[in-house]
C-alpha cells in the first residue's frame, strides 16, 4: 500500500499536480491511478526497477506524452497534449534528457538562446546575456560558441541544463540525466544539478543515483509497475522502510 | 581518323552559347523541382495517411516512368486539347523550353520529395522533443530544427540530384530545345561530323559536371565537420556521382 | 477490330505498342547482361593492383557518368559504326540495336562498377584468408566464396539500376529502334492523339519499373536472410 505521508488535497499553490493518472500503451497499463502533487521548491526523486512506468510518468507531466485518463496541472492549468497552448505549458517547465538532445547544428549558445527568441520573443542581446549568465551558472561559459559534439557528455548535459533554464521555468524534470555518462562525468553534474536544488528550483528526477537521492530530495517516490509503492522523505525511505519490495530493491542499489 | 580541328573550332561557339540555355533550363527546373519537393516530402513523412499516400502516388508515377515520356506528355499531349489550346496557359504550354521546366520539374519535385522526406524521418526523436520540452510548437520547431537538420542531411544526395538535372536537360532536346544536346544534334546535321561535334559537346558536358562535383565536395567538406558532429568523410577516390536513387 | 483487341481509344496500335514494349525489354535485357560484364571488369580492375587498371577503370566510370545518357547514345550511334569499320578495316554496320545495347551497357557499367566495388570490399577479409587456408585458387576463392556474399551486399543498389535501366531505354528510340518509345511516336503521327498514346506509354513503363521493384524486394529478402546468419 502506497504510504500516505506526503499526500494532500490538492494544494493550490502545487506547481505540478497529478491526479488518477491512468496510461495504456494498447492493452498494455503502463501507469495505474497515480497521484502527486509537487509543491514550488520541491525535489522529489522518482526511482524503481526498470520497466515501473517512471520515465513514462515525468513525460506525462510535460505533455511528451499522452495520459489515458486522470489529469496533469501545471500552475493550476490542465495539461492536454492535444491543445493548442500546449506548447505554451510546457515552456513552463523544463526538462533534460538521457541522451541530453542538444541541437548538434547550433553552437551551445544559440542552443540556449534558441527558444527565448522564439518563443518569448527576447531579442538577441537579452537572450544572449542571459544564456551567457546561466552557463556561467553550470561553469561552462567558455565553451558558449563550441558545438555539441566538441563537448563530452558531461559538458554536453550541463548546456542541456542551462538550455532549459534559459526559459525561466517553474519546475525543472530530469530523466535519468546521468544514466548516459561515462562514470567520471556523473559527478559534474550531479553537483550541478544539487547547487540548482540549492537555489530553491522545483525538481522532479528520475534516477539512479541514490546517493544524490539522500542528499537531496525531499521526497522519493518509488514507482514498480506502474504503480507508486511509496512516497516518503529519505529518513523514512532509507532508515526505516517498511516494504519488502523496497527494501530489496535498496539492497541491490546498495542504498 | 583524325579529327578536324577546324570543325571544332567553328562549332564550339554556338555549342558554349547553347550551354547557356542548358543551365538556365537546370536552374529552371531545379527551382520548381524544390518548390514542389519540399511541401511533398512534407507530406511524405507527415502524419496525414491520406496525404502521404497521394504524395507516394505521385512520387512513384514521376519516378517510375522515362523523363522522356513526361516531356511527350507535357508539350505533345496537352497541345491536343483544345481547353488547353484556348487557355490563358497557353503561351507557356506550346513553348518547348517551359514544358521542359514543366516537366522535369515535377520529375525533380519527386526525387527532391523523397530526398526531404528520408531526411526529416532519420532525425533523432530526442531532438524534437527536446523542441518540444522548451515550448517550441510545430511551427517553430520545423523551421529552427528540423529543416535545417533534413537540408544538412540531404546535402550530398541534393548536389547529386543537380548533376542529374544538367544530365537530363539532354532530353529536352526531342521536343526541339536548344539546349547543349539540341544545338549538338543541329550542327551534326549541318556539319556532318559527328565525331568533331559529338566529342566537344562531351568535352563541354564533362567539364560543366567535374566543375559542379568539385565545387559540391568543397561545399560538404566546408560545411560538415562542426555542425553536424560527424567527422569528415573521407571523399572516394573518383568522383561521386551517383545515379537516381 | 476483332481478336484480342487492346483497343482503349488506340485506334489499333494496341499490338503494336505490345511489340515495341517487347523490343524495349530485349533491349534492357541484352544492356543488362552487358552492362554487368562491364561493371565487373571495372570493378575488378579498381580494386586490382596495377595502377593503369586503376586508372583506365576511373576514367572510363568518370566520364561515362559525367555526360548524358543520351549523348552515349548517339555518339555510338554516329561514330561506332564509323570507328568499327576503321577497326576491322572493312565496312561495319551498326543496328541501332548493337548501339543501344552497347551505350546503355556502358552506362550500366559505369554505375555498377562502384556498386560491385563496393560489395566486394564489404566481404570481410577472413573469407579470402579462410579460402585460401582451404586451399582454394584465387580464381576459386572468387568465385566461390567472394562472388556470392558480395552480391548479397549488391543487391539492392545493383537492383535499382536495373530498373533505372528500364526508363533508360526510351532513350533508344531517338536513334530510330522501334521500341516502345517509338512505336508511340509512330502510332501518334498517324492518329495524332498523343496524349493517349504518350499516357499509355508511361503506364506501360509505371507496370514494368513496379513489378521489378517488387520482385527486387523479395529477393531482397531472401538474400537478407542468408545474410543474416553471417
Amino acid at each position: 500500500m502506497p504510504s500516505n505521508e506526503a499526500q494532500t488535497t490538492a494544494a493550490p499553490e502545487a506547481i505540478i499536480s497529478v491526479r488518477t493518472l491512468n496510461k495504456f500503451y494498447g492493452q498494455f497499463q503502463v501507469l495505474h491511478d497515480i497521484d502527486l502533487e509537487v509543491r514550488p521548491g520541491e525535489r522529489i526523486v522518482i526511482c524503481g526497477p526498470s520497466g515501473s512506468g517512471k520515465s513514462s510518468l515525468i513525460r506525462c507531466l510535460n505533455g511528451l506524452e499522452d495520459h489515458s485518463s486522470g489529469e496533469v496541472l501545471i500552475d493550476g492549468k490542465k495539461l492536454d497534449v492535444h491543445a493548442r497552448d500546449i506548447k505554451r505549458l510546457r515552456a513552463e517547465v523544463g526538462m533534460c534528457f538521457q541522451q541530453f538532445n542538444l541541437f548538434p547544428h547550433l553552437t551551445v549558445l544559440e542552443n540556449c538562446t534558441l527558444s527565448p527568441r522564439w518563443v518569448r520573443k527576447q531579442s538577441r542581446k537579452d537572450a544572449d546575456a542571459i544564456a551567457m549568465h546561466l552557463l556561467g551558472k553550470v561553469h561552462i561559459a567558455e565553451h558558449a560558441h563550441k558545438y555539441p559534439s566538441q563537448l563530452s557528455g558531461g559538458q554536453q548535459q550541463r548546456v542541456a541544463i542551462a538550455r532549459a533554464l534559459c526559459m525561466k521555468p517553474k519546475a525543472m524534470l530530469f530523466d535519468e540525466p546521468t544514466s548516459a555518462l561515462d562514470p567520471e562525468m556523473i559527478s559534474e553534474v550531479l553537483e550541478t544539478m544539487m547547487e540548482l536544488a540549492a537555489e530553491g528550483m522545483t525538481m522532479v528526477c528520475v534516477t539512479h543515483e541514490m546517493g544524490f537521492a539522500r542528499k537531496v530530495a525531499d521526497r522519493i517516490v518509488f514507482m514498480e509497475r506502474g504503480k507508486i509503492l511509496a512516497n516518503e522523505q529519505p529518513e523514512q525511505f532509507f532508515g526505516r522502510q517498511t516494504n519488502s519490495r523496497i527494501r530489496e530493491f535498496l539492497g541491490e542499489m546498495h542504498g | 581518323m583524325i579529327l578536324d580541328f577546324q570543325i571544332i573550332a567553328s562549332v564550339f561557339p554556338s555549342l558554349l552559347s547553347a550551354t547557356k540555355v542548358t543551365l538556365a533550363l537546370s536552374l529552371c527546373i531545379l527551382v520548381l523541382g524544390v518548390m514542389i519537393g519540399i511541401p511533398l516530402g512534407l507530406l511524405n513523412a507527415g502524419r496525414n495517411r491520406v496525404l502521404r499516400w497521394l504524395s507516394e502516388i505521385y512520387i512513384l508515377i514521376f519516378r517510375g516512368t522515362p523523363p522522356m515520356v513526361q516531356l511527350f506528355v507535357v508539350y505533345f499531349g496537352l497541345s491536343q486539347f483544345e481547353a488547353v489550346r484556348e487557355s490563358f496557359l497557353w503561351p507557356v504550354l506550346r513553348s518547348a523550353y517551359w514544358c521542359a521546366v514543366i516537366a522535369l520539374g515535377l520529375n525533380s519535385g519527386a526525387y527532391v520529395a523523397r530526398m526531404f522526406a528520408g531526411a526529416l524521418r532519420a532525425i533523432p526523436a530526442g531532438q524534437i522533443e527536446a523542441a518540444k520540452a522548451l515550448g517550441l510548437g510545430p511551427v517553430a520547431s520545423f523551421l529552427t530544427i528540423r529543416a535545417p537538420l533534413a537540408f544538412r542531411t540531404m546535402l550530398p544526395a541534393y548536389c547529386n540530384e543537380v548533376i542529374m538535372t544538367v544530365k537530363v536537360t539532354a532530353l529536352a532536346s526531342t521536343i526541339t530545345v536548344q539546349e547543349l544536346m539540341g544545338r549538338a544534334r543541329s550542327e551534326v546535321n549541318d556539319t556532318y561530323a559527328p565525331y568533331e561535334v559529338l566529342l566537344s559537346t562531351a568535352a563541354i558536358y564533362l567539364a560543366l559536371i567535374y566543375g559542379l562535383s568539385w565545387f559540391f565536395a568543397w561545399l560538404e567538406q566546408h560545411l560538415n565537420p562542426t555542425r553536424t558532429g560527424r567527422s569528415a568523410d573521407k571523399t572516394p577516390a573518383t568522383l561521386s556521382i551517383r545515379q537516381e536513387g | 477490330m476483332g481478336g484480342v483487341s487492346f483497343d482503349l481509344g488506340l485506334g489499333g496500335f494496341g499490338p503494336q505498342l505490345l511489340v515495341g514494349a517487347g523490343l524495349s525489354l530485349k533491349l534492357w535485357l541484352a544492356s543488362l547482361v552487358l552492362g554487368t560484364c562491364f561493371g565487373l571488369l571495372a570493378a575488378l580492375s579498381r580494386l586490382s593492383g596495377s595502377r593503369i587498371l586503376r586508372r583506365l577503370a576511373g576514367l572510363y566510370i568518370n566520364v561515362t557518368r559525367g555526360i548524358p545518357e543520351l549523348l552515349v547514345v548517339f555518339l555510338l550511334y554516329y561514330c561506332g559504326s564509323a570507328t568499327l569499320s576503321w577497326i576491322v578495316g572493312e565496312y561495319v554496320e551498326l543496328s541501332a540495336f548493337a548501339a543501344g545495347t552497347f551505350a546503355l551497357a556502358l552506362v550500366f557499367g559505369a554505375y555498377t562498377a562502384e556498386i560491385f566495388r563496393g560489395g566486394i570490399l564489404a566481404v570481410p577479409h577472413g573469407q579470402t584468408e579462410a579460402s585460401q587456408a582451404l586451399g582454394l585458387g584465387k580464381l576459386g576463392a572468387f568465385a566461390l566464396v567472394i562472388l556470392p556474399q558480395a552480391w548479397r551486399h549488391a543487391l539492392p543498389s545493383f537492383g535499382s539500376q536495373c530498373i533505372i535501366l528500364v526508363k533508360q531505354t526510351s532513350l533508344v528510340s531517338v536513334i530510330g529502334l522501334e521500341e516502345l518509345m517509338r512505336k508511340g511516336k509512330i502510332a501518334v503521327n498517324s492518329t495524332n492523339e498523343p496524349f493517349i498514346f504518350y499516357m499509355t506509354i508511361g503506364a506501360i513503363y509505371l507496370a514494368i519499373t513496379l513489378i521489378l521493384t517488387v520482385v527486387l524486394r523479395l529477393a531482397e529478402r531472401r538474400a537478407s536472410r542468408s545474410l543474416a546468419g553471417a
